[in-house]
């Protein structure tokens, strides 16, 4: 029997999610035995017109790994999504739109603008910005169009399945390629990672107080963090209390608390609100009562960039998507 | 409220079942504004993703009818301050006005406050326009 067609693409992302296939480590090779990859432009010297050349859903599954945020891109995953019969959004910025998906806090104008002339490295005194079409006397260049608001795969295409993670851990990766090589997979639209949030796998939940109550918010830098107790104790945001677990506390055993690159529990539809609740309702003041509300109002300015923490890895799946911008 | 100052503007109003939905029933809002109108058990239960789906449904403001704060007896309102509070600093960050939500503290009888503060903020976001 012919093994099933891999294919493997990445779109705005670090190449973190590429590292973490190599991660697989030995069992890769048991990966490349199973399986025929077909198309994977970081390691192999496959083209556009290979897949084209395929049938319609040939390919078994592809796992497409970024955030979609040009042209290229959006042209590449409907292709793929054409040729295959799973589409597996890999990692959060194909999930949920990852750390690209913070371009959402501006647009195209302002990043060109920041990239091609203001940085402090840039000179570029004849203001030369990219163009879609540049002509040259060889005939005309071309570049990809680069779009205001970055996207998530399933805003782009219709994905089966996710797998979560900044990157997402080996362990995480084999049991969704297993399960998906069996035949042994859930109910589409699935999020391939345990339904459970990270503070019930947290080796410091058994630190954390009967009643949990921050009292000031404190950042990362600001105090020595006791590597034993849970940060929310401590006063800095956590956000494994809204966040999928699967990770193996990477970043807590790091002693760093969570920013929610696993995304959301199943039935949240806005990840970095829905944080943000749980954190404000733990925020307890003495005196409350006697607080105004401007007082309140100025405690709340400690937490600094409160979009910027919560929306850290989900802001092209929120409800706004995307910073509105004023129309020129 | 006639029909010509509420004009289409789009106005949702989470009010408490306790302290509000009585003078809320005693008010002389027209049958279209209590339909915009949503009574909660508890406005602790109205998170910050129930406002912003009013928004994501059409709604240019969203508008919150709480106990007074120490009258409810969850003490849940301190909450929903805390979460309102926080987002709106986030909405400011996201370029929406944070006027477009607002939090009042009304008793079980003052109906002249809760048909004030309707009134008042149909004002306000009528000047605001719908967000673009």
């Amino acid at each position: 029997m012919a093994k099933p067609k891999v294919a493997f693409y990445w779109n705005a992302s670090c190449g973190g999610c590429e590292e973490a296939v190599i991660d697989l480590a030995e069992d890769l090779l048991k990966v490349a035995d199973a399986v025929d990859i077909v198309f994977w432009p970081v390691a192999l010297d496959f083209k556009k017109k290979d897949v084209e050349a395929l049938k319609d859903k040939e390919i078994a599954v592809s796992f497409i790994n970024g955030a979609i945020r040009t042209e290229e891109q959006e042209e590449m995953v409907k292709l793929l999504r054409k040729k295959s019969g799973l589409v597996v959004a890999f990692g959060s910025c194909a999930h949920i739109g990852g750390i690209p998906g913070l371009a959402n806090f501006t647009n195209r104008d302002e990043i060109f603008e920041r990239a091609y002339k203001t940085t402090e490295s840039t000179n570029n005194p004849e203001d030369v910005f990219p163009q879609v079409k540049t002509k040259v006397p060889e005939g005309e260049l071309t570049l990809p169009l680069f779009f205001d608001t970055v996207k998530t795969l399933d805003q782009t295409v219709d994905v089966d399945y996710y797998i979560p993670g900044c990157p997402p851990p080996p362990d995480i990766i084999m049991d969704a390629v297993t399960a998906i090589l069996k035949g042994n997979l859930p109910e589409k639209g699935s999020v391939l990672s345990p339904n459970i949030a990270l503070c019930d796998e947290c080796d410091r939940n058994e630190s954390k107080p009967e009643k949990l109550e921050i009292p000031e918010f404190n950042r990362v830098h600001q105090i020595e963090i006791d590597p034993e107790k849970c940060f929310l104790a401590q006063g800095i945001i956590c956000m494994g209390i809204s966040t999928r677990s699967g990770c193996g506390q990477r970043c807590i055993n790091a002693n760093m608390p969570c920013r929610g690159c696993f995304g959301p529990l199943d039935g949240i539809k806005d990840f970095g609100l829905r944080t943000m609740a749980g954190i404000a309702s733990i925020f307890a003041l003495e005196n409350e009562e006697n607080l105004s509300e401007e007082d309140l109002s100025k405690l709340m300015d400690k937490l600094v960039d409160p979009a910027g923490l919560f929306y850290m890895y989900s802001l092209p799946s929120s409800i706004l998507r995307r910073k509105r911008m004023e129309e020129k | 409220m006639n029909d010509s100052k509420t004009d289409s503007v789009k106005v949702t109003a989470f009010c408490c079942n306790w302290s509000v939905k009585p003078g809320l029933r005693l008010s002389n809002l027209t049958t279209d504004e209590e339909d915009k109108t949503i009574v909660t058990m508890c406005t602790g239960r109205v998170g910050p993703e129930l406002v912003m789906q009013a928004f994501e449904y059409g709604a240019w403001g969203v508008l919150i009818c709480s106990c007074p704060l120490g009258e409810c007896k969850h003490d849940a309102n301190y909450k929903t301050l805390r979460r309102i509070l926080l987002l709106k600093r986030m909405l400011l960050q996201l370029n929406i006005e944070p006027e477009r939500v607002r939090i009042e503290w009304i008793d079980t009888g003052e109906v002249g406050k809760l048909q004030n503060a309707l009134n008042g903020f149909y004002d306000e976001i009528k000047k605001l326009g719908p967000i673009k």
